[in-house]
């Protein structure tokens, strides 16, 4: 089976500095290639209000984790990620799915206006020829 | 059991409904042609389909905040004029930023 693209969001505790929300970060992408999975991309982005109040935190770190891997890999790195001290919330959307139907989508349209594109240059080109040949 | 009132309710909820689907006032300047009851409204076009947006990101807090209201709440389509396919997506989107605190679930 194929393997499946994650996005793993999670939010540090506010209070932890720069280097222990690295370390923290290091730890999950541990986790990851742990269980056979290969991290496509890291985004931290930085402390960040949060919309509402989860145990009396107003802000937090996010810290954004694209992993690819097996089913399975996720169910392993929630769990420990549970336990992980400092992580507020995480959330893992699984997101290869949407990605392949939005890229095929846009394919498809950049067919569809290339055929325009390649019918209207075919018509502003032809009366061009013809033109040269009837006198006015 | 025929006055059941359902029905008769049913009707009285699509009508409270309406005054929110209104766009731009009844101002002073539409009262003066009083029987006529139409007033110019823009045509809405689906945001997503005009911008050609094929993946709804619950991690553009920017664009999804623009379709949610300060109250928190994710509007009937009729409010912002997106398409059935990309409504079902905002909302998708909009739930999973609720789910990590990148939205709101209701208005402090």
């Amino acid at each position: 089976m194929s393997d499946r693209v994650y996005e793993i969001l999670f939010i540090a505790d506010p209070n932890l500095g720069e280097p222990e929300v690295d370390t923290l970060t290091a730890h999950i992408q541990g986790y990851v290639e742990k269980e056979g999975g290969r991290i496509q991309k890291v985004e931290k982005w930085g402390k960040k209000r949060l919309a509402y109040v989860i145990g009396r935190h107003r802000e937090g770190s996010y810290v954004l984790i694209v992993a690819e891997g097996q089913a399975s890999l996720v169910k392993e790195v929630e769990r420990r990620i549970r336990v992980t001290d400092g992580v507020v919330k995480f959330m893992t959307v699984r997101v290869d799915d949407e990605l392949r139907k939005a890229e095929r989508r846009r394919a498809r349209r950049a067919a569809e206006d290339e055929k325009r594109r390649g019918r209207t240059s075919e018509r502003a080109a032809a009366p061009a020829e013809g033109g040269e040949g009837v006198p006015l | 059991m025929s006055f059941g009132g359902g029905g008769f309710r049913g009707g009285g909820g699509r009508g409270g409904a309406k005054p929110a689907g209104d766009r731009g006032g009844r101002g002073g300047k539409d009262a003066k042609d009083a029987g006529k009851r139409y007033f110019f409204r823009r045509r809405k076009v689906c945001k997503f389909c005009a911008d050609k947006i094929d993946y709804v990101d619950y991690k553009d807090v920017k664009l999804l905040s623009s379709f949610v209201p300060e109250r928190g709440k994710i509007l009937p389509r009729r409010m912002f004029g997106t398409c059935a396919e990309h409504q079902r997506k905002l909302t998708l989107a909009i739930k999973r930023a609720r789910n990590i605190a990148l939205l709101p679930f209701a208005a402090e």
